[in-house]
């Protein structure tokens, strides 16, 4: 990249790593039992230790939670970066693709079914989102070739009979509703560490995308433009859209269906760094964590002991941010 | 070529490659469709490296589509692509990338990259090392537009993204570039920097290759021109030999004429009406009295000669312009016994002969001789007023006589001849004896009546 970009890359980067760390240590110190920073510090140092009250918070209900928070917020942001610029649509975020709505469906049946054991929801999810991708996908095939139009058209289709059936569910199995509910609107409540080992897979995925910064440039003047660039798009194409499925498939089979940062974040970010993938990749990843993490800790303080869901935080606070992006005349 | 490859602009040869010698480019006898739609047809043709050849032809000829075959974006439904003697299907598009180069026709990116990252883009088919790579900043100042380095490529002119995009397509470093349409956005100034950027280019040794409409920058800039037709190759070769008048009439279905003027060769248009010719006029002319009315008349699809005319009038000019049949004198002579003889002759082929306001004198009376025998003939003779006053001999009386009707001025007998529809062949019927002679038509009702005939008149003088 350029010398304007890598000005511009490293700042961003700095900036948003030291802002991604004050809201994990804010995360970890607040909630009903606060925690001072230097009581953090000694914690972390510490490592599990059984049989101390401060200890169990920090280590068994606090860090699984917010690194879960980190690991989805970025995984949304990322898949936000490549669907939006891969569609050259700014509205695009990662639930177009119809993927959310396959991994809520699994979800969906997961609880109906009374598969308690969380993972078994989780895996439900994550093979309802790729199995869903691999449909929309099937769709805008043609010719070896993948129609981003029409996919996209096809997983805003796929995404209403999936909560078409999800809501059929809902109905049926009335006694459940209010966990399908709860998982439908996206929550960090009672996270522990087996969902940070899911959430952990996303992290080769936020990789990858790394090593096709200058493919990703190229493919913003268009498919063609970059063919005759001397991009491989097809493969490009093929392996960023598995690589947002992915991500998406991921972060919503442990959180729930969580709206807004996959869409906001990456325009807050090419306002700051740009639209060069260099800068914007990285920037986004560690900013939707950052915002993922504070949204989590909102949820489960503001009206604490109870808690708001997630997903309703995010998009209390996204909503008028991106009317007021929208309004500023953003083409990017 | 005008060229000679002496600059080795192929900068390293791809393994894969045939060694022996082969053309820069080879299409065999490529048929290409969209779909069930075929585009291209029968097209077969060869570039040798140092090349500068244009390619024209109308909207929808399959320009475009040809670029895009050579850059291996399509593939040929049958026949083939070599670019230097491999299939264009067997390049991976980053060795392809490194051979060709093209400039879009429609270019434009909704991000806020700035001009440098845009032409640094280029380069993705050289890889990593900056040192392959080249520096956009010196491409850009190659082109003359360093300053736009750092501004941002949305904030451009339409002139300026065309440089931009040209210094990006440049910076793949390719012995071959590709430009559809460069110069259709840009104004007279640009459009000519353009061209003479890239016969620098081409001097330099890159082969060039370029789309474009204006077939008179075709004919100034090009060593070759490809004239494409409805899918097929219609000429091949030297600009002044392609774009002969015939094949552009073919082509594109409009009269076009060759002009030389300083040393330079240029074609002008007009609107041409296809399938029945309206008639035959003679026009009896001389010093420019006669040459608007020829345009507007070949434009309205007359079949038009004249006479007799002096070389070097500025009549005569004009009628060999637009490729008339003329009798023709030396220039400065009075008209002599061949001249008069062949000026009969297209008379008396004529569907109707018109005199324009020229002055008559000794010179050219025979002129009104000829039209007035014209009028014995049958044909009939419409005469411009004005040639009354220009007349220091008296020849126009005879005329008059004759049976010859006068208008008032040249649009009043545009608009009769316009109005009324000359028998292709042969002359409306109008016997010299039954022949009213128009009056004088007032000056402020010079058109004809409804039927369309000249007004009746009395006889003049």
């Amino acid at each position: 990249m350029s010398k304007l970009a890598r000005t511009g890359t490293w700042p961003g980067i700095l900036l948003v790593s030291g802002m991604l760390a004050v809201c994990l240590v804010l995360a970890l110190a607040l909630g009903p039992a606060p925690l001072s920073v230097g009581r953090i510090w000694q914690l972390l140092f510490a490592g599990p230790v059984p049989g101390d009250l401060d200890n169990a918070i920090f280590w068994q209900i606090r860090m699984p939670r917010v690194l879960t928070a980190a690991l989805v917020g970025a995984a949304l942001a990322v898949s936000g970066v490549i669907l939006q610029d891969l569609f050259l649509n700014p509205l695009t975020d990662p639930y177009v693709t119809g993927v959310s709505s396959g991994a809520a469906l699994g979800a969906t049946i997961g609880i109906v079914l009374h598969l308690s054991n969380l993972s078994w929801i989780t895996v439900l999810a994550i093979v309802g989102g790729l199995g869903t991708l691999a449909i929309v996908w099937m769709a805008a095939r043609r010719r070896g070739r993948i129609d981003v139009f029409v996919l996209l058209l096809a997983g805003v289709t796929i995404a209403y009979l999936a909560s078409a059936v999800v809501t059929v569910l809902m109905i049926k199995a009335n006694q459940d509703m209010t966990a399908i509910i709860y998982w439908l609107m996206g929550s960090f409540s009672g996270r522990g560490w087996p969902d940070v080992r899911i959430a952990l897979v996303t992290i080769p995925f936020m990789v990858l995308p790394l090593f096709f910064t200058r493919e990703m440039d190229i493919m913003l003047q268009g498919e063609k433009r970059a063919l005759e660039l001397g991009v491989e798009v097809e493969r490009t194409k093929r392996m960023l859209l598995v690589t947002a499925g992915v991500l998406t498939a991921l972060a919503v089979s442990v959180s729930g269906i969580i709206g807004f940062v996959g869409l906001v974040v990456p325009h807050i970010v090419r306002l700051l760094v740009g639209p060069g993938h260099r800068g914007l990749l990285p920037v986004s990843l560690l900013a939707g964590a950052s915002m993922m993490v504070v949204a989590d800790l909102l949820s489960r303080t503001v009206i604490a002991p109870n808690e708001i869901p997630v997903g309703v935080v995010t998009t209390f606070v996204g909503a008028p941010l991106f009317v007021y992006l929208l309004r500023r005349g953003r083409r990017a | 070529m005008a060229t000679p490859p002496d600059h080795p602009a192929v900068p390293e040869p791809s393994p894969e490659r045939e060694t022996r010698h082969a053309p820069l480019v080879a299409l065999k006898n490529v048929d290409f469709a969209y779909d069930e739609r075929p585009v291209l047809r029968r097209i077969s043709f060869t570039l040798e490296a140092g090349d500068f050849v244009g390619i024209v032809g109308p909207n929808g000829s399959g320009k475009s589509t040809l670029v895009d075959l050579i850059d291996g974006i399509h593939q040929p439904v049958a026949g083939e692509v070599l670019v230097k003697g491999l299939a264009t299907r067997r390049y991976k598009r980053k060795a392809m990338a490194r051979e060709v180069a093209l400039v879009p026709q429609h270019f434009d990116l909704d991000f806020d990259l700035a001009v440098r990252e845009v032409v640094e883009m280029g380069a993705y088919c050289r890889g990593k090392d900056p040192a392959a790579c080249g520096d956009p900043e010196l491409m850009l100042a190659r082109l003359g537009v360093a300053e736009l380095a750092s501004r941002r490529f949305s904030e451009l002119s339409g002139g300026e993204k065309q440089l931009a995009v040209l210094a990006q397509a440049l910076m793949q470093q390719a012995p071959l570039l590709l430009l559809d349409e460069p110069a259709s956005a840009l104004d007279v100034s640009h459009q000519l920097r353009l061209f003479d950027l890239l016969k620098e280019l081409n001097a330099g040794g890159l082969t060039v290759l370029c789309i474009l409409h204006d077939l008179n920058l075709a004919l100034h800039y090009f060593d070759k021109l490809l004239v494409l037709s409805d899918g097929e190759v219609a000429a091949f070769g030297p600009p002044d030999e392609v774009l002969a008048p015939e094949v552009v009439e073919a082509v594109y279905g409009v009269r076009a004429y060759l002009h030389r003027h300083a040393g330079r060769t240029y074609l002008t248009f007009s609107p041409r009406l296809r399938g029945e010719r309206r008639g035959r006029v003679h026009l009896v002319c001389g010093g420019g009295t006669g040459a608007g009315m020829m345009r507007e008349l070949v434009d309205a699809g007359y079949e038009v000669t004249a006479g007799v005319l002096n070389a070097l009038d500025t009549d005569e000019e004009t009628g060999s312009e637009l490729g008339l049949h003329m009798a023709v004198e030396a220039p400065f002579s009075p008209v002599g016994e061949e001249a008069h003889a062949e000026n009969l002759q297209l008379m008396r082929a004529a569907d109707l002969v018109v005199v324009t306001a020229v002055p008559v004198s000794h010179g050219n009376a025979r002129n009104l001789e000829a039209a007035r025998d014209a009028l014995a003939a049958g044909i009939p003779v419409w005469a411009d007023e004005g040639v009354r006053a220009s007349d220091f001999v008296g020849a126009v009386a005879g005329l008059a006589e004759g049976g010859a009707q006068f208008f008032a001025g040249e649009e009043a007998l545009l608009a009769a001849v316009r109005g009324r529809s000359l028998p292709g062949g042969r002359a409306p019927v109008v016997s010299p004896a039954a022949a009213r002679v128009a009056a004088p038509a007032a000056a402020d009702d010079p058109t004809p009546t409804a039927s369309g005939d000249p007004p009746p008149g009395e006889a003049a003088t």
